[in-house]
């Protein structure tokens, strides 16, 4: 089978008429030239009529001939070189797209299901000597047999984990590298187009594209609990649904499984929902819509906390926290009360900001040492610098701060934000220290909007010892809080040293532990792009492979290999090209001389 | 005071080309003067003076032969004279002008007299040599009939009926060279010299088996044809319509593909109208219209049994 690179070119075959056209052209009346000896021409006419119209038949055929060997020969074609009674020895890397989306049920069968049958004929194909690997949404390839990647792919599920096609197709060209037999890959793949990213392609690619439509699907792409911990009244949620765009459903909202809150929300579009709060401690939030072909993203989870709000010592005399007092007093984030004291060290959690007067700052690290934080206010840096823009907050201006020196823990740890690399924001034992005083000559935080959800961040959750709320896709790395020494999820625990990344293997809820506290929560869910099913075009896949052949299902088996072995028809037509003008130019001077 | 050089008092108007020679006089003058100079240019040939009855004497010239030096003369004048000598004056010539739609074309009418024109020149300047070697000279023109019939006669003055014969020819129609032909058997009664002047674009049949019947009644025979260069060569736009003006018809043609091949027709017509003519006697000359008209008659006196 003939493929082509660029098929488009192929719209220029028409041009293959010219010729012909101009034969058609050039048969117009010409002018009359009075001659006496014409019956010399008729003589000679009559001997070489029929070679010339031979001559010029074969001109013409020989030039249209030309322009369609240019042309075929600008699209790139390209033909499989069959060995007899197979193919020769190759290296294949199946790309099996195992993503969410393959989950999506096409005509009643999964097209997991498809593209594993697929992947099966291919493997079927292979003789022993043939290099396979198999490469799904893990991103790990995997090498054996035909007979062990086939049970791999009999047992392969859909996975939570997205796959970055243009990624796939990457790592598969370094494994075929280090092969030295001649390598292809193939692609099976829905071939949803938010999966398709560029990716450089220097040998044979294969893509099978499934038969069917996808069908129209609405998702939940995001769940947003809202500001943490709520209160035994609850909060609202923000929902906003994924999919086919103008299109509504309804959709609920649950708490830790009771009956949930139900509104019609429109697709693209982000909906509130007000939820009952419950009793103190973890719960876990469930926004769903009613089940379609696609069920891996009708529910989405968010970790909700509940809590009595802060009770907060406010220092007297600072009027910007002052003000932030009354904001979130009167918001019902915070009341007045001995657990959490802002500003200096109390007898429980505190928010430490330095003090006003540099004379006490050697009384103030005395006391941080007393209580065991690790941290101590070193000397005041004037030069100004920007947050470095975290979890907990943007980048605020800070104008002048004390530099913050650990005393016994690792310069690390406990970390909450930096300015300029350096410690700005730190928590040792159950104290926060930051490093500027929140007064604009500091820092410009206290002038910004971002300051009372950063109060309500530290006064209800950083003080009271949960540090984190991440979230993240399944398979994607996640940093982890310094102070984080384990994660637990659904009965499974990790161990976590010193902080580290984490790819959480499925959708859930990954609890971060420090020591027995539970210090936050980690919320993985489906990446929302999986919601969108709708295949990329066939123009769009070569457009980021260059040179990608697409097939059926059907083709798939018998191309994977032949694609390996494929001749590149390029230069043969080009030389067939250069024969054809020469054969003509020769034939069109040489009868000139003949006769 | 600028110098006059006797070339230019008399330009040899035998050498220059036809066309220029055609501009500086008229058909009669011109004609003397050709003829003028074709005789002095002749004076030197070695093929003068095989006739049988002595002329004169001239200087003699290296290149003469040394059997007709007059050694007497020699004795007596201790100098080299050599003896001419003049045909008798029996022989009755008749020339053929094909006067036909074809012979008024030329190629290039810038630089190329038509052929009828040429052939006129050519014709009174024959006319001329016979008459003054006192052979009784006639002249038919003909196209598709026979047009112009002048009979033979010795008389010098008959040469200016026959020029103004000649210069009141117009190129008719179409080409009829038999009735010509026939005619000419009948105006020469005794054996005698036909000049045949065609661009032989007739009849090739016909026109041959008139000749050898010439031939056959033991008349000396010579054709002379003539060809404007443009028909010896192929030429025009990329593709044209190549039409007969005597008979209209038309081949539609590329010249570019089809010059080799049309020169080599030529060729072939060529060689077969010599062929055909020495196999009957006939002497055939092809000459063209951009030949000095000099060097045509010389061609006719240069043949083995020329005309002077």
């Amino acid at each position: 089978m003939i493929s082509f690179l660029q098929p488009w070119v192929l719209a220029a075959l028409p041009l293959a008429g010219v010729p012909l056209l101009l034969h058609l052209i050039a048969r117009r009346e010409p002018p009359t030239v009075v001659f006496p000896a014409v019956r010399y021409l008729q003589a000679v006419t009559r001997e070489h009529e029929r070679r010339l119209k031979l001559r010029h038949w074969l001109l013409l055929l020989l030039r249209t001939l030309l322009i369609l060997a240019l042309i075929i020969a600008a699209a790139g074609p390209s033909a499989a070189l069959r060995q007899a009674g197979g193919h020769g020895p190759s290296a294949l890397v199946l790309v099996l797209d195992n993503s969410p989306s393959a989950g999506q049920v096409v005509n009643g069968t999964s097209r997991l299901t498809d593209l594993r049958a697929a992947a099966r004929r291919i493997l079927d194909g292979a003789t022993p000597a043939d290099g396979l690997w198999l490469l799904t949404a893990d991103g790990i390839p995997q090498r054996g047999t035909a007979a062990e990647l086939s049970r791999v792919v009999d047992s392969l599920a859909a996975s939570d984990r997205r796959m970055d096609l243009g990624e796939a197709v990457a790592s598969a060209t370094q494994v075929l590298g280090a092969d030295t037999r001649p390598g292809g890959i193939a692609v099976l793949s829905d071939l949803q187009a938010t999966a398709l990213s560029p990716a450089e392609v220097n040998t044979p690619l294969l893509v099978v594209r499934m038969e069917g439509e996808s069908p129209p699907n609405i998702g939940v792409a995001s769940l947003s609990a809202g500001s943490q911990p709520w209160t035994i009244e609850g909060a609202s949620v923000v929902v906003t649904l994924a999919g086919d765009s103008g299109r509504s459903a309804p959709v609920t909202v649950s708490l830790g499984g009771r009956t949930g809150r139900a509104a019609l929300a429109l697709v693209g579009t982000p909906s509130s929902i007000a939820v009952p709060g419950g009793a103190s401690g973890w719960w876990t939030l469930r926004a769903f819509v009613d089940p379609d072909e696609f069920r891996a993203d009708d529910e989405r989870l968010a970790a909700v906390r509940v809590a009595p709000i802060a009770a907060v010592s406010w220092p007297a005399g600072d009027q910007y926290l002052q003000a932030a007092e009354a904001v979130l007093e009167a918001n019902g984030r915070a009341r007045k009360g001995p657990e959490v004291t802002i500003g200096s060290l109390g007898p429980s959690a505190s928010i430490v900001l330095p003090p006003a007067d540099p004379a006490q700052l050697g009384a103030v690290n005395r006391a941080l040492e007393r209580r065991g934080t690790g941290w101590v206010y070193d000397v005041i840096v004037p030069a100004p610098g920007v947050v470095d823009s975290g979890p907990l907050l943007g980048n605020e201006r800070v104008l002048k701060r004390y530099r913050l020196r650990a005393t016994k823990n690792s310069p690390s740890a406990g970390v909450l934000a930096t300015v300029g690399g350096e410690p700005w924001i730190v928590r040792g034992a159950d104290v926060v220290m930051i490093g500027s005083r929140m007064d604009p000559e500091w820092t410009s935080l206290p002038l910004s909007a971002a300051f009372m959800p950063f109060l309500d961040a530290m006064i209800n959750r950083v003080a009271r010892g949960q540090i984190a709320s991440l979230a993240a896709a399944p398979g994607d790395p996640v940093a982890l809080p310094d102070q984080t020494t384990g994660l637990i999820a659904n009965g499974r625990k990790w161990t976590i040293e010193g902080g580290a990344a984490f790819r959480p293997p499925e959708v859930g809820l990954y609890y971060l532990l420090g020591g027995r506290d539970t210090i936050g929560v980690l919320t993985a869910n489906l990446d929302p792009r999986e919601s969108e099913l709708v295949p990329a075009s066939d123009a769009e896949v070569r457009s980021l492979w260059s040179g990608a052949r697409i097939v059926e299902p059907g083709h798939a088996a018998a191309e994977a290999f032949a694609q390996v072995g494929r001749a590149d028809l390029q230069a043969p037509l080009l030389w067939l090209a250069f024969a054809l003008a020469v054969t003509e130019v020769v034939l069109a001077s040489g009868w000139r001389r003949r006769s | 005071m600028s110098m006059t050089t006797p070339f230019q008092a008399r330009p040899r108007f035998d050498l220059l080309d036809p066309l220029e020679a055609s501009r500086l006089a008229g058909l009669e003058l011109l004609t003397e003067g050709v003829v003028e100079g074709f005789l002095a240019g002749l004076h030197r040939s070695p093929r003068r003076g095989f006739s049988v009855e002595f002329a004169e004497h001239r200087m003699y010239q290296p290149g003469d032969e040394l059997r007709y030096i007059d050694w007497k003369l020699l004795g007596r004048k201790d100098r080299l004279y050599v003896k001419q000598f003049e045909e008798e004056t029996n022989l009755r010539a008749m020339i053929v002008v094909d006067a036909s739609r074809s012979m008024a074309w030329t190629g290039d009418p810038e630089t190329l007299l038509p052929k009828l024109a040429y052939v006129q020149r050519i014709a009174a300047a024959l006319a001329l040599v016979l008459l003054r070697q006192r052979d009784a000279t006639g002249l038919i023109a003909f196209d598709e009939v026979v047009r112009q019939v002048i009979p033979s006669k010795a008389r010098t003055t008959h040469w200016h009926t026959l020029v103004r014969a000649l210069g009141a020819l117009e190129a008719g129609q179409g080409t009829a060279a038999g009735p010509a032909l026939r005619r000419v058997v009948d105006l020469l009664r005794r054996r005698g010299l036909v000049v045949f002047i065609s661009d032989l674009l007739l009849d090739q049949t016909t026109a041959l088996r008139a000749l050898k019947f010439l031939r056959h009644r033991g008349h000396q025979v010579i054709v002379l044809h003539v060809m404007d260069p443009f028909e010896l060569e192929l030429h025009g736009p990329a593709e044209a319509r190549f039409e007969d003006p005597e008979t209209h018809q038309a081949v539609i043609l590329r010249p570019k593909d089809w010059a080799d091949a049309y020169r080599a027709t030529v060729h072939d017509v060529v060689s077969d109208w010599r062929r055909q003519c020495r196999s009957q006697g006939i002497q055939y000359h092809r000459i063209t219209t951009d030949m000095p008209f000099g060097l045509a008659l010389r061609r006719m006196v240069a043949s083995p049994s020329g005309l002077v």
